[in-house]
Parts: C-alpha cells; sequence; structure tokens
C-alpha cells in the first residue's frame, strides 16, 4: 500500500465522474455554443474516465493493502420502505478493485483512441456522450453492494450496449443487431429478475455480502439456492455470450471498433464472470450440480466459439468469436472452482484483446473493410499496428512468457485437477485459439495486398494506399502492448490470488497456483500446433486452405453455417414464438377483446344520427355484457381460489 | 359539535364546491368577464389553506353524522386532489387542448375534485355512494364538454359504462347493508367481524359487486374497457384528471371500503379481497402491457399504460396479509408519484398535440430538437413510469411489490414475478418512445416551446419525479401516517 487507506467518497468518484461526463455532454450537445462541434465531448470523457482511473489506482491500492478484503463501507439508506431498506453503497474488496482498474483503465485508453477514431462522425457528441454512461455503468454495476443496484446497473450497461452497437442507426444491419443484442439478452435478464425476487422473497436481502453469507452459513435452502443461481447465472450466460444466448455477439460488431473493443471484448461481455464471481460463495453453497452445469457450459461455448473463429472471413469475427470463447474459458473455470483463474484471465484477456480489436479498427481505418481477404500485406505498410497485433495475439494464444500464457496455464490446471474432460477441451480451444489467431495475422499483414475497402466501410472516405493510423490511435496500442506482455506476472508470486481471494471467506480460498510442467508443455505444444497449422495453410499454402477443406467433408459448411444455431434462434425464437405467438395473442385480445366490445360500438356511436337507439342497441350490449362478464370472472376467481390463499 | 364545526370537518371541500357556484355565478353577473380563472385558483387556494388549517388545528375525528372523517388519510389524498386539480386549471386556461376555458369547465372540475375530497373522507355507504356518483356526473359531462363528436362519444360511453358500474355497486352496497342493518363502515366492520353464521356467501358476493363498482373507477381489468376510448376521445386535460384524480379517488374508497368496512386483514374476506385483487391486478398488468405495443398513437398508449399500472398499485391492494400498513401506504406513495409522472407525461402530450396537430407516435421523432425541454421532462417521465432509477416511479413500484413479497406467501411473490416481467415488458414501449423523441430525425425542425405557465408545471413535474426519487422520505413518512390510520 502506497497511499492512505481510500476515503468512500473517492470511490463513489469512480462511479461518478462518467456519470457527470455523461450529463455534462447530453446537456451541452443541445447548447446553441456546442452544436456543431464535437472535440469537447471527447475532452470532457477522457477527463472523467482520466479521474476515475486515478480514483481506481487509488482504490486498489487500498483493496491490496487490506488483503483484499472487504474494505468497511457501510451502504447507505435510500429509502425505508417498510420492513426493505433499500441501500445504496459502493463494495471495494480484491475482486471489485481488479474490476474498477480494469474497466477504467481499457475505458480511458479506448476514449483516447476514439478520438481519432470517431473523427468526422456527426454523431460524436452521442458517441461520448453514450461511452460515458456505458463506463458509469460498467463502474455501478462492479461496485455495487447490494443486488438491486448490481441488477439496475445491469440493464444500463445492456442500454448502452443497445445505443452503441445501433449507432450507426441509419444502416440496416447496425439497428438490426442492435435489436437482436437487446433482444437475446433481455432471456437472460428476465431469469435474473427472478432470480432476484426469488432472494429477496426468501430471504429478505438484497445485500450481496450479507445473501452469500447466509448462503455460506447453510441459511437458505437447496431449492431457493438452485433458483437463485439458476437465475443468476442465466444472466450471466445472456450478457456474457454463452451457448445457447451466444448469437448476438458476432453481430454486435456492427458498432463502432471502440465500442467493440470496451464493451463487447474487455469490459461488458465479461460482466456474467464477474456477476459468478460475486456470488461464488452462493454457487459453491449450491448443490454441486450448478457449477457442473457452469463448467460444462462454458467449456462448451468455448469449443463451439472457437471452431466458428475459424472460418470466418470478417476480422472483427474473428474477434467476436475469439472474445465468446475465451469467456467460455473463464465461465469453465468458475465451474472448476478456479476463482482466482477466472478472474485472472478476464483481468490479461481484457488488455489484449481489446488491443486486438484497436488493432482491427486501425486496419479498417487503414483499408477501409473488415473483410481479411482484401487485406493483406500491411505489415509494411503499418508496423505499429502490426506488431501489437502480433504480441496481442501471441498473448491470446498463450506463448511463453506473455500475459495470457500464465492465466490459460491456470484455467488448464484447475480444470486438470477437477474436470479432466474440461482439460481436454481447454487444451484443444488452446490448439484452436492460436490457429485462428495467426491464419488471422497471415490472411491480413502477409502476402500481398488486395486493395481494401468494402460496403463495411466505417469511414465513408476514398482510400489509396493503406496507411499507420494517427497518434491518439497508435498511442493506445502502443500502451496496451505493456500489459499484453507483462500482466500474467502478476500472480507469479501469488499476489493477485492473494488479492481476489480476498472477496471469499476464508473457507473457500485456495491460496498461489501451482505450475505444473505436465500441463505447461501441453499448453505450449497446443499453441505452437495452432500456429504451426496457421502458417502451414495459410502462408505457405502446403497443404491449401481448399485441401484442407475438401478432405474435412461436409463439416465446413456446417462450421460456416454457425451450425444452423443462428438459424434456429431466428426461426424458433425470434419468429415463430416472439413475432408469431407473442404478437398474434396481442393481436388477439386487440382484435377480439378490445374490438368487440368497443371498436364495433364505437363505429355505431360515430353514426350519430340515430345515435341513441344505435347506443342502446350496441353499446349496452356490448360494454355491459363486458362488465357483467368481469362480475362473473371475479366471482369465479373468489370461487377457485378464495380460500387459504393467505396461508404461508 | 356545533355547525361551524361540521362545515370545518369538509373546509377543503366545502371550499371547492363553493368555488364551483361561484365560478358559476360570476358568468352569470358578468358574462364572458368574470375573472373566471382567478376565482378557480382562489377556491382551490382556499380549499389548501382550509386543510393546512385542519392539520395545524389537529382536526380529526368524525362529523355529520359519522358520514365523514377528517384523518390523515383523508388529508394526503386532499393535497394531492387539490394539487393535480390546480395543475389541470392552469393548463386548461392556456387553451392548449380541445377544452376551452369556459367557467362551466372549471365549475365542474371543481366540484368533481370536492366531490373525491369527500370520498377520501366518507365513512359511510351512502356517503360513498352520493359523492362517486357526483365525482362521476361531472366528469362524465367534462369528457364530452369540447363539442365534437369524438369527445361527444368520449362522455356517452363514459356514462353508460359509468351508469352499469355504478348500478353494480349500488347492487352491492345493498348485500351490505342488508345483512349488517347499517350503512356505517364501521358498523359493516363489526358485523364481518363478528361473523355472523350462514351470511358468508352474500357477504362475499356483496364484496365482489363492490370490488367490480370500485374496479371501474381504479380501471383495472375486467372492468376497464371504457378508458382506451373515453381517454382517446376525451379532450387531453380531461383525460389527464381522469388518469389521475379519478383513479386516485377510486383506490382511497377501495382501501378505506376494506381496512375499515370489512374489518381489514383478519376478517375471512381479507382471504377473498387478496386473492380476486391479485388476480386482477396480474390481468390488468398483462393486457394493459400488451395492448400498449401495439398502439401507435399516444393517447390511446398512455390509457393502456394506465391500465398497466393501476395493475401496480392493485398489487398493494392485495397485499392486505402484510405487515401493518405497508400495503396502503403503498398505495398511496405510488398514486402519488404517479400522479407527478403521468400528468407530466400528458402535458407533454397535449403541447406536442397542440403544436405540431398530432398524437402520433412516430410524429415525436426528434422531439429533443425542437423542443429540448418538453422532451426532457418526458423522457423522465417515461423513466418512471417504467420504473428506471433515480426516478420516483422506481421506488413506487419497489414499494408495492415490497409490500407484496413481505407476506412471505408463495402465490404472492409469483404475482410480483409477474410484475417485474410485465416492468420489463413495459419497457418496450416506453422506451421505444423515448427512443423516437431523442435518435430519430424529426421531420420537420421548427422549434418550438411551452408556454410560461406550462413550463413551470413540466418543470414541477419533472421536480417531482426525480425529488421523489431521490429523497423520497418525507413522502414516504407522510403516505406511511395516512396508511396507519386505517388499521
Amino acid at each position: 500500500m502506497i497511499l492512505g487507506t481510500v476515503p468512500e467518497a473517492v470511490v463513489w468518484a469512480i462511479y461518478l465522474a462518467p456519470v457527470a461526463s455523461f450529463v455534462v455532454i447530453a446537456a451541452l450537445s443541445r447548447t446553441a455554443r456546442f452544436q456543431g462541434t464535437s472535440e469537447y465531448a471527447g475532452r470532457i470523457t477522457i477527463a472523467a474516465i482520466g479521474i476515475a482511473w486515478l480514483a481506481s489506482l487509488w482504490a486498489l491500492d487500498s483493496a491490496i493493502g487490506n488483503d483484499g478484503e472487504s474494505l468497511a463501507f457501510a451502504p447507505h439508506t435510500w429509502a425505508t420502505l417498510f420492513d426493505l431498506n433499500v441501500t445504496v453503497g459502493v463494495h471495494l474488496d480484491g475482486l471489485s478493485g481488479i474490476m474498477v482498474f480494469v474497466v477504467t483503465s481499457v475505458s480511458l485508453l479506448v476514449q483516447i483512441y476514439s478520438v481519432g477514431y470517431m473523427e468526422g462522425d456527426r454523431g460524436v457528441s452521442r458517441y461520448f456522450a453514450s461511452m460515458s454512461l456505458f463506463t458509469a455503468a460498467m463502474l455501478g454495476l462492479v461496485l455495487s453492494s447490494s443486488l438491486l443496484q448490481l441488477f439496475v446497473h445491469w440493464e444500463l450497461v445492456g442500454l448502452a450496449s443497445y445505443l452503441l452497437i445501433g449507432f450507426w442507426f441509419d444502416r440496416p444491419p447496425a439497428a438490426a443487431a442492435a435489436k437482436k443484442a437487446f433482444i437475446v439478452t433481455r432471456f437472460g435478464d428476465f431469469a435474473f429478475l427472478l432470480a432476484v425476487v426469488l432472494i429477496w422473497s426468501k430471504t429478505g436481502l438484497l445485500d450481496i455480502a450479507a445473501i452469500n453469507d447466509l448462503a455460506v452459513a447453510g441459511g437458505i435452502g437447496a431449492a431457493v439456492l438452485t433458483g437463485f443461481t439458476l437465475g443468476l447465472f442465466s444472466g450471466a450466460i445472456g450478457k456474457s455470450a454463452q451457448f445457447p444466448l451466444h448469437i448476438w455477439l458476432p453481430d454486435a460488431m456492427e458498432g463502432p471498433t471502440p465500442v467493440s473493443a470496451l464493451i463487447h471484448a474487455a469490459t461488458m461481455v465479461v460482466a456474467g464472470v464477474y456477476l459468478i464471481a460475486r456470488f461464488f460463495p452462493s454457487f459453491e453453497a449450491a448443490p454441486a450440480q450448478i457449477l457442473d452445469l457452469v463448467a460444462y457450459t462454458g467449456g462448451f461455448t468455448a469449443l463451439l466459439a472457437a471452431s466458428l473463429g475459424i472460418v470466418q472471413t470478417d476480422i472483427k469475427r474473428v474477434l467476436a468469436y475469439s472474445t465468446i470463447s475465451q469467456i467460455g474459458y473463464m465461465v469453465m473455470a468458475l465451474g472448476v472452482f478456479g476463482f482466482v483463474a477466472a478472474i485472472f484471465h478476464l483481468f490479461t484477456h481484457a488488455f489484449f484483446k481489446a488491443l486486438l480489436f484497436l488493432g482491427a479498427g486501425s486496419v479498417n481505418h487503414a483499408t477501409g473493410t473488415f473483410d481479411m481477404r482484401r487485406m493483406g500485406g500491411l505489415r509494411g505498410y503499418m508496423p505499429i499496428t502490426y506488431w501489437t497485433f502480433v504480441i496481442a495475439s501471441l498473448s491470446l494464444a498463450g506463448v511463453f512468457p506473455l500475459a495470457g500464457f500464465w492465466s490459460k496455464d491456470e484455467i488448464l490446471l484447475d480444470a486438470w485437477k477437477y474436470e479432466k474432460p474440461l482439460f481436454v477441451v481447454g487444451a484443444l480451444v488452446a490448439g484452436m485459439t492460436a490457429l485462428y489467431m495467426f491464419r488471422a495475422i497471415f490472411m491480413t499483414f502477409w502476402g500481398e495486398y488486395q486493395g481494401g475497402e468494402g460496403s463495411d466501410d466505417e469511414h465513408a472516405e476514398v482510400h489509396g494506399e493503406p496507411h499507420e493510423s494517427p497518434r491518439s490511435m497508435a498511442l493506445p496500442l502502443l500502451i496496451l502492448a505493456v500489459p499484453a506482455v507483462i500482466a500474467g506476472f502478476f500472480n507469479l508470486g501469488g499476489g493477485f490470488s492473494h488479492l481476489v481471494e480476498g472477496a471469499l471467506p476464508d473457507e473457500l480460498r485456495h491460496g498461489p497456483p501451482d505450475i505444473y510442467g505436465g500441463i505447461v508443455a501441453v499448453s505450449l505444444v497446443m499453441a505452437f500446433g495452432g500456429i504451426g497449422a496457421a502458417a502451414a495453410i495459410y502462408h505457405a499454402g502446403r497443404p491449401s486452405a481448399a485441401d484442407v477443406r475438401a478432405k474435412l467433408g461436409p463439416l465446413p459448411r456446417v462450421v460456416e453455417a454457425k451450425y444452423y444455431l443462428d438459424f434456429i434462434a431466428e426461426t424458433l425464437i425470434v419468429r415463430w414464438i416472439l413475432n408469431g405467438v407473442i404478437q398474434r395473442a396481442a393481436q388477439l385480445v386487440d382484435t377480439y377483446i378490445i374490438d368487440f366490445a368497443v371498436d364495433q360500438f364505437a363505429e355505431s356511436v360515430r353514426r350519430a344520427g340515430d345515435a341513441m337507439r344505435r347506443v342502446e342497441a350496441g353499446y349496452v350490449q356490448g360494454y355491459t355484457s363486458l362488465f357483467l362478464a368481469g362480475v362473473v370472472i371475479a366471482v369465479v376467481v373468489i370461487a377457485v381460489l378464495g380460500t387459504g390463499v393467505l396461508e404461508r | 359539535m356545533n355547525w361551524f364545526d361540521q362545515i370545518h370537518h369538509i373546509g377543503p371541500a366545502f371550499a371547492l364546491l363553493l368555488g364551483a357556484g361561484v365560478v358559476m355565478g360570476a358568468d352569470l353577473v358578468r358574462p364572458g368577464r368574470a375573472p373566471i380563472l382567478s376565482l378557480t385558483l382562489l377556491s382551490l387556494l382556499a380549499g389548501f389553506a382550509w386543510a393546512i388549517w385542519q392539520v395545524l388545528a389537529g382536526t380529526n375525528g368524525p362529523a355529520i353524522s359519522g358520514a365523514v372523517v377528517v384523518d390523515e388519510f383523508a388529508l394526503f389524498f386532499t393535497f394531492l386532489l387539490i394539487g393535480v386539480t390546480a395543475a389541470v386549471v392552469i393548463v386548461t386556461a392556456e387553451g392548449l387542448s380541445r377544452a376551452e376555458p369556459r367557467p362551466e369547465f372549471f365549475a365542474l372540475l371543481l366540484t368533481a375534485a370536492g366531490s373525491m375530497v369527500l370520498l377520501a373522507q366518507a365513512q359511510d355507504l351512502i356517503a360513498i355512494f352520493v359523492f362517486l356518483e357526483t365525482t362521476s356526473v361531472s366528469q362524465f359531462v367534462l369528457a364530452g364538454i369540447a363539442r365534437d363528436d369524438r369527445s361527444s362519444e368520449a362522455g356517452l360511453k363514459y356514462l353508460l359504462a359509468g351508469a352499469v358500474a355504478a348500478a353494480v355497486l349500488l347492487y352491492g352496497f345493498a348485500f351490505l347493508f342488508g345483512l349488517s342493518g347499517t350503512t356505517s363502515l364501521d358498523g359493516i366492520a363489526t358485523f364481518v367481524s363478528s361473523n355472523a353464521g350462514g351470511t358468508e356467501l352474500a357477504l362475499v358476493f356483496g364484496f365482489v359487486l363492490v370490488a367490480a363498482g370500485l374496479g371501474f373507477k381504479m380501471s383495472i381489468a375486467p372492468f376497464q374497457a371504457w378508458v382506451p376510448d373515453v381517454y382517446e376521445g376525451a379532450p387531453t386535460t380531461v383525460t389527464s384528471f381522469l388518469s389521475v384524480a379519478s383513479k386516485a379517488a377510486g383506490f382511497a374508497v377501495a382501501l378505506r371500503l376494506f381496512y375499515t368496512g370489512l374489518g381489514g386483514a383478519d376478517t375471512f374476506i381479507a382471504e377473498h379481497w387478496a386473492a380476486l385483487f391479485a388476480v386482477l391486478a396480474g390481468a390488468s398488468m398483462t393486457f394493459g402491457n400488451a395492448a400498449a405495443i401495439l398502439q401507435t398513437n399516444v393517447k390511446r398508449l398512455l390509457a393502456y399504460s394506465s391500465i398497466a399500472q393501476a395493475g401496480n398499485v392493485a398489487v398493494g391492494l392485495a397485499a392486505v396479509a402484510a405487515s401493518g400498513a405497508a400495503g396502503p401506504s403503498a398505495v398511496l406513495f405510488f398514486l402519488a408519484t404517479y400522479a407527478a409522472t403521468n400528468l407530466g407525461a400528458f402535458f407533454c402530450v397535449i403541447v406536442v398535440s397542440e403544436r405540431i396537430g398530432s398524437e402520433r407516435l412516430a410524429d415525436y421523432a426528434g422531439l429533443i430538437r425542437r423542443s429540448p425541454a418538453v422532451a426532457v421532462v418526458l423522457l423522465l417521465c417515461l423513466l418512471s413510469l417504467t420504473g428506471i432509477p433515480p426516478t420516483a416511479g422506481f421506488l413506487a413500484k419497489l414499494y408495492v411489490f415490497n409490500s407484496a413479497v413481505q407476506t412471505g406467501i408463495d402465490w404472492m411473490v409469483i404475482l410480483v414475478a409477474v410484475a417485474v416481467l410485465n416492468s420489463a415488458v413495459s419497457a418496450f414501449y416506453y422506451l421505444r418512445w423515448a427512443r423516437t423523441m431523442v435518435l430519430d430525425d424529426p421531420v420537420d425542425e421548427t422549434p418550438f416551446r411551452a408556454t410560461a405557465p406550462v413550463q413551470g408545471l413540466l418543470g414541477l413535474a419533472a421536480f417531482g419525479v426525480l425529488f421523489f426519487g431521490l429523497a423520497p422520505s418525507s413522502l414516504l413518512q407522510a403516505a406511511q401516517r395516512a396508511a396507519a390510520n386505517l388499521l
């Protein structure tokens, strides 16, 4: 600990600084003085998030000084609703300390990058306002002391994500993607909401620490705890794009690339991992099948998404599937008691994946396309982007001694210890990760330049020779490359473990990780195997991609069709259930109940000449019979339900 | 108790009703040149001052042979109703909607408001029925006051639907009176508690009829069929009054009737009460939200939204098994915050439809660029209706739902689950409206603004929505004290 213990006000400042930025930009953007200008929005956002970043350093420092255990900030009463004290508070421990550090760091760099990237877009102030809103909501989410507070921010990050995916809402794919993300995650959020109601009604508690304590003490019945953790996990599946709700994330790439880097790679999509981690004591107290479900969902998602990553031609979609796959890794880690491993991977992944996305944005800036088939040969034109991209890819592939190597190893270790089949899955995914990343590198940066430009140009301007991006974009790349290399060293002495395990009760802590030589060997073999395969196929062309494809039979086509999962989800869920059943039901209600009683009569009254006679004929029959039918319904309700209902 | 004491007990209502007479009289004396607006506001001010006087003098207890009572419950509604009426009067005076600011309009509004205040005070079946009818008749005329087809149609429909409801209510009252032999709520409570053998079935039947009659006022399903047409057809100022004041009065009577008249949570009728209102609450919000999603006209949307919101309030009615006054106080808090929220939303609709001549949702595109102030207030109100913090609507919903959750009864928890899912569904149409205002490009860029008095009211509504959301303790305490009066 370098500084004194952080005062509560400073922790609040982490959250309130971006809130203020959002409010100020929203207010200023409507005033005459700032109409049409946009530089101010970026500056305000960067300043606010810079403040939040400094405050988060102090908070992290205090969390370290406190051995990662919760700093005692008493929650504040917002309203007393009879038996329920609605409180708001900040909860700072090793887990949330790391999270605020990750969120503010990545957000700050992404905002700096955005200044260059978004230059000239007519919605810049809306962009930065939404980014501020997102950052605030995300920080509120990780700092929440109460489940209600957490849920509200959970919804707010979803809203900000919706606004930013659909930032270019005049482009139909963007608007559709925003809607898809919103609707798909809603399924998870419904279950999450029910979990909140369940725990609130059965325990009367909304305070996160109190719920965890009660669960650990065995004060919550197995059935309730099962329902509660399943609800939370469903929320996590939606937000963190796990199977079967993963389908929204690749489409979300329609948003501006810095948005993808911040929201759909480094922060919001790992909120589900954070949620499970925050309630990890409850998950451990729940029946063991829950964590098994978590582990296998994560493992399956990791494998599924990695295989999809191999067949993409759009560089952002490669990264999107990679993100799904890596979050699957984290979820799997949580399921095999790898609390530290999951958060450690979240930590390292945030940096190198944000770097990869910003690199992809830089490439788009240079070529006007995300289609890797139109790129090639870019390493000569844009060395900074190239080298940082390679570093991040090596880190993601898990090459010693970069950040991803260490965190991935911890996950594999936990899988080996507790669930051997998942170790196999993890090792396979490691190899596939190296393969798709280096496939992307060879297609993008090696070979001959293919001319760039395409229909997915985020900057509708004419592109000539590819060029390195401006300094405001290159600088964040260089800065992010540092943690992509060194972030893995933080747990060498078990320091990171010690910090985040402070968030758990004593009996759930595992202590610093071991290193098994065998696992290191497997992971390195897989990484280099993947890289080697990518080099052979996509650089040397021996065997060529077409040959490989031919040998695999129908498999590539199935994978390219995303295993038909999107088709199933869209046809079955959206078209049939949502549009079909629900909308149809609503229309039936509208047609038969409303029209029957009201519109039909309205017509008759509108012919006002012989109004009264018709009124007597139509109105009294329609409305009165409906009203009296209501009385009958009420009698039936009473007859059926009216006794015994007040028994608990 | 001397005659003045009697008057003093109904002072605020007396001032309003007297004001109605004065307004009409003044127009007779000086047709077209009387200071109608000043007289109306003066009368409201007098009612308000009298209510303050009652508070300061500690006036309490029954009057007029036990027909009415002064207590904190009645005073809570007195202040609420006078505030709502004053806001509606001011907006009407601006001549924005199809309801012209004529003397009879103000007189009817004062009559309705005065009767509603009395309704909140009523302790006797006859008084309840009489005041309910005075309220209703004034509102029938108000709905049809604009002298065009849509308005006349709305007035007529409201009248006929109201007549059926009144008949059913009266029939129910007849059962209660016939069994207990008294019209006083206290007397009926004594009878219900004594549980005289063999009368239970008849009592329950009477109660169901009464609940249906009041369900009309509260606009909960399945007694809500009149709402969309009347809300759409009536002048918007009248609609705003109906959606807030009339509904509040309906809930006030329902609460009074149950807790004072049916013996509260300890009698056998509580189970029937809880079951009935739980089902109706769930039905109202589900029906209201499902229908609201399909609307393209903002007034119709708000009409269905008000049915759904009535369902939310009814959750508090169903939570009779909650400890203490949790349920009723939640209802009061909800009604008060809903008044600020819904009036704010309707006033924005009034301003917009007067300026752009449209009630279509699509015509709200880019409102934030044309009229930032109106758009921001409407945005806040929509957030509050959805129940998004830090607005008052969030706390109100949480409070109502909490009262049900605290009963610890499984199916009450299921009701809350239905309610929160409904809230999530309602976000689709409230936030779609918000999105249209903020993100879409306006067809016509001409800026406009509300007149100064309306802007003041909009500011007040926005302030209320935020203030009661951020610093709710004063209103919460008032609601809890008022509700404690019932027990």
